[in-house]
């Protein structure tokens, strides 16, 4: 038992409130307009969802991991900011509250070897990566089918100098709700790369606030969504330029066919003083379905005066001249319509820097777009 | 090669082509001349099959087939090839990816082998030194940055590699400076040949100084209303299409 972990409890205990407060948030809450999670969701199946699985592939050197199940052995890096975040709201509280596991990684040198963590079953789990100053490594998060809620909340603390980046992949889920909070908090020089990769599910979100607190800080955001069906997936981001000489990307693509629903709100924030940020905002959807929809909302709060800020939306259906153009070549309809898809996804999955992962990601949506006989 | 019979062609419920009447035999070249609005490009899309454009009597025949019947896809497989006034930008595709894909498109329906990157990387590179086409451009997307010039060489930089039957130039000059128009003009003869009939849309006589036309037909309003020889395109230079056209009323 060590000193803080009464903190620690009394931190899980107030986000319990929180979410006994709150509820599951509906399409009256502003930030859930697009995504009607009570419609689908209790209050009561939140709390009593239980607790999701968790496995670590591997444990390379220079990563310390700590099991969320047994707090009462916790290691101090682990109370003093597990819990600490708390921003996003209802559904991240209700993870900090009623997970009874997850993952803590703490990273001190340079990790090349990727760390992949795949999260299984039904239920609430609470992740902490915490890469001390001057530490890199790479985490991919896997998540599996799940046929009802799994509700992950993450909390990433990255030190001055520290570069983190972050693939979150989620499996096709037809029936399941999946829901992601992810809070980082970067010190000076420090980078974040997160790209949410989603294949749909009944509903599912991403919700990452990402605070620059330090100079220099940035954050690289990038992702797909390929849907089919009557699936839904929300990418909701919100970027806090708290001080000056931050930089923040973002370049999302989504593909909807069916009856799917894709969803991108992105707000970026500079806050007053914070002069010399960068940031710069891509939303695009490519409609596959007549009956499909696409909901992009990008979003700039400037409270500051020298900032560069940049942000770009839209919506269409695939370019017929620029088929045209490749039937007349020789190339049949769909291959050509195939060609096209991947040219507009291509952008965005080139964020993944590591070509095997990048592979990885491809070979998903390839599959998925073969499943909605687009490829 | 190419037999067009009476054709009629309407676009959005609106008649363009009203009639038109064309032969052109293998290894012969054809020049189109005509006025904006006369439906050069209406015609240049038809031959190609893009969707929109609706024959509703006539017939076009290309080796001895019925080529409304086809695909543009299966027509170019089949050998025909547009080089359009247009064309496309397409971000995401590299320029050498999409000749490839398209090569060997065509090379499957026909039941050819196919040919792997490094293969088409050689068959391209010497054609596209011919038209100034530098191996970075290959690289990039297709058309995406390029210049009016950069993108009508490209266009024939895909016509000697696809080594077509009948090729159609739908105004290939347009954007082109003199230097561009001598290398563009010096690619196209370079593929004159007792196969291959080629068809060139324009609206100047410029071109045709340099890619000589074996005849020259005038359209106005949808139909030809005056064939002639090379010398004909001077003529029309001379005295304007009002003169033409005033016939065809």
């Amino acid at each position: 038992m060590n000193a803080v972990l009464p903190l620690v409890e009394a931190r899980r205990a107030k986000a319990g409130e929180v979410f006994r407060a709150r509820g599951v948030p509906h399409r009256r809450v502003e930030a859930w307009k697009y995504s009607d999670l009570r419609a689908s969701l209790e209050d009561a199946a939140v709390v009593e969802a239980g607790t999701a699985v968790w496995t670590l592939a591997s444990l390379p050197t220079g990563v310390e991991s700590f099991d969320l199940g047994d707090l009462s052995h916790a290691p101090d890096w682990v109370s003093r900011n597990l819990g600490t975040l708390g921003t996003i709201g209802a559904m991240d509280a209700a993870s900090l509250a009623f997970a009874k596991g997850g993952l803590a990684l703490r990273i001190s040198g340079a990790v090349a070897e990727p760390l992949r963590l795949r999260l299984t079953g039904q239920g609430h789990a609470r992740l902490l990566v915490v890469l001390e100053p001057g530490a890199s490594a790479t985490l991919v998060e896997r998540h599996g089918a799940e046929t009802n809620l799994r509700n992950t909340g993450t909390e990433i603390v990255l030190g001055a100098g520290a570069q983190f980046e972050h693939l979150r992949i989620a499996e096709e889920a037809a029936e399941g709700i999946s829901l992601a909070g992810i809070e980082a908090t970067l010190e000076r020089e420090a980078r974040y790369r997160g790209h949410f990769t989603n294949l749909g599910g009944k509903l599912s979100r991403v919700d990452s606030n990402i605070l620059l607190r330090g100079e220099g800080a940035s954050a690289e955001l990038s992702g797909v969504d390929v849907l089919r069906d009557a699936t839904h997936a929300d990418v909701t981001t919100h970027v806090d330029h708290a001080v000056g000489n931050t930089q923040s990307t973002q370049i999302f693509k989504k593909v909807a066919g069916g009856k799917a629903r894709s969803i991108y709100q992105g707000v970026v924030t500079v806050r007053e003083g914070a002069n010399g940020s960068d940031s710069r905002q891509t939303a695009k959807g490519l409609l596959l379905g007549d009956r499909a929809e696409i909901d992009l909302k990008p979003e700039l709060e400037i409270f500051a005066d020298d900032v560069k800020c940049a942000h770009g939306a839209a919506v269409g259906d695939l370019d017929v001249e620029s088929l045209f153009y490749l039937k007349a070549r020789g190339i049949p309809e769909d291959e050509a319509r195939n060609l096209l898809i991947h040219a507009f996804l291509g952008d965005a999955l080139d964020q993944i820097a590591d070509e095997t992962l990048r592979g990885e990601v491809w070979a998903l949506v390839e599959a998925q777009l073969v499943q909605m006989g687009a490829a | 090669m190419l037999e067009i019979k009476d054709l009629h062609v309407t676009v959005g419920g609106k008649e363009i082509l009203k009639g038109l009447t064309l032969s052109i035999a293998a290894g012969q070249v054809h020049a189109i001349m005509g006025p904006n609005g006369s439906g050069k490009s209406t015609l240049s899309y038809v031959l190609a099959g893009r969707e929109g454009y609706e024959i509703t009597s006539g017939s076009i025949r290309y080796r001895g087939e019925d080529l409304a019947a086809l695909k543009p896809e299966e027509r170019a497989a089949k050998g025909v090839f547009l080089a359009m006034q247009y064309p496309v930008e397409i971000p995401g595709v590299a320029t050498l990816t999409f000749l490839k894909t398209a090569l060997n498109a065509q090379r499957r329906a026909r039941g050819d082998k196919e040919i792997d990157a490094m293969g088409t990387l050689k068959l391209v590179r010497a054609k596209a030194k011919a038209l100034n086409v530098s191996e970075d451009m290959l690289k990039r997307a297709l058309n995406v940055g390029f210049s009016g010039g950069e993108k009508k060489r490209l266009e024939i930089v895909q016509m000697a590699l696809f080594e077509p039957l009948l090729a159609i130039l739908d105004e290939t000059d347009s954007g082109l400076d003199i230097d561009a128009l001598k290398l563009v003009a010096e690619g196209v003869n370079a593929l004159r040949s007792p196969e291959r009939a080629m068809l060139v849309i324009t609206h100047y006589q410029r071109l045709l100084d340099f890619i000589v036309p074996d005849r020259v037909h005038v359209l106005a309003k949808g139909r030809i209303v005056a064939e002639g020889g090379k010398e004909l395109a001077h003529e029309l230079e001379a005295r304007g299409y009002a003169h033409f056209v005033k016939d065809a009323a």
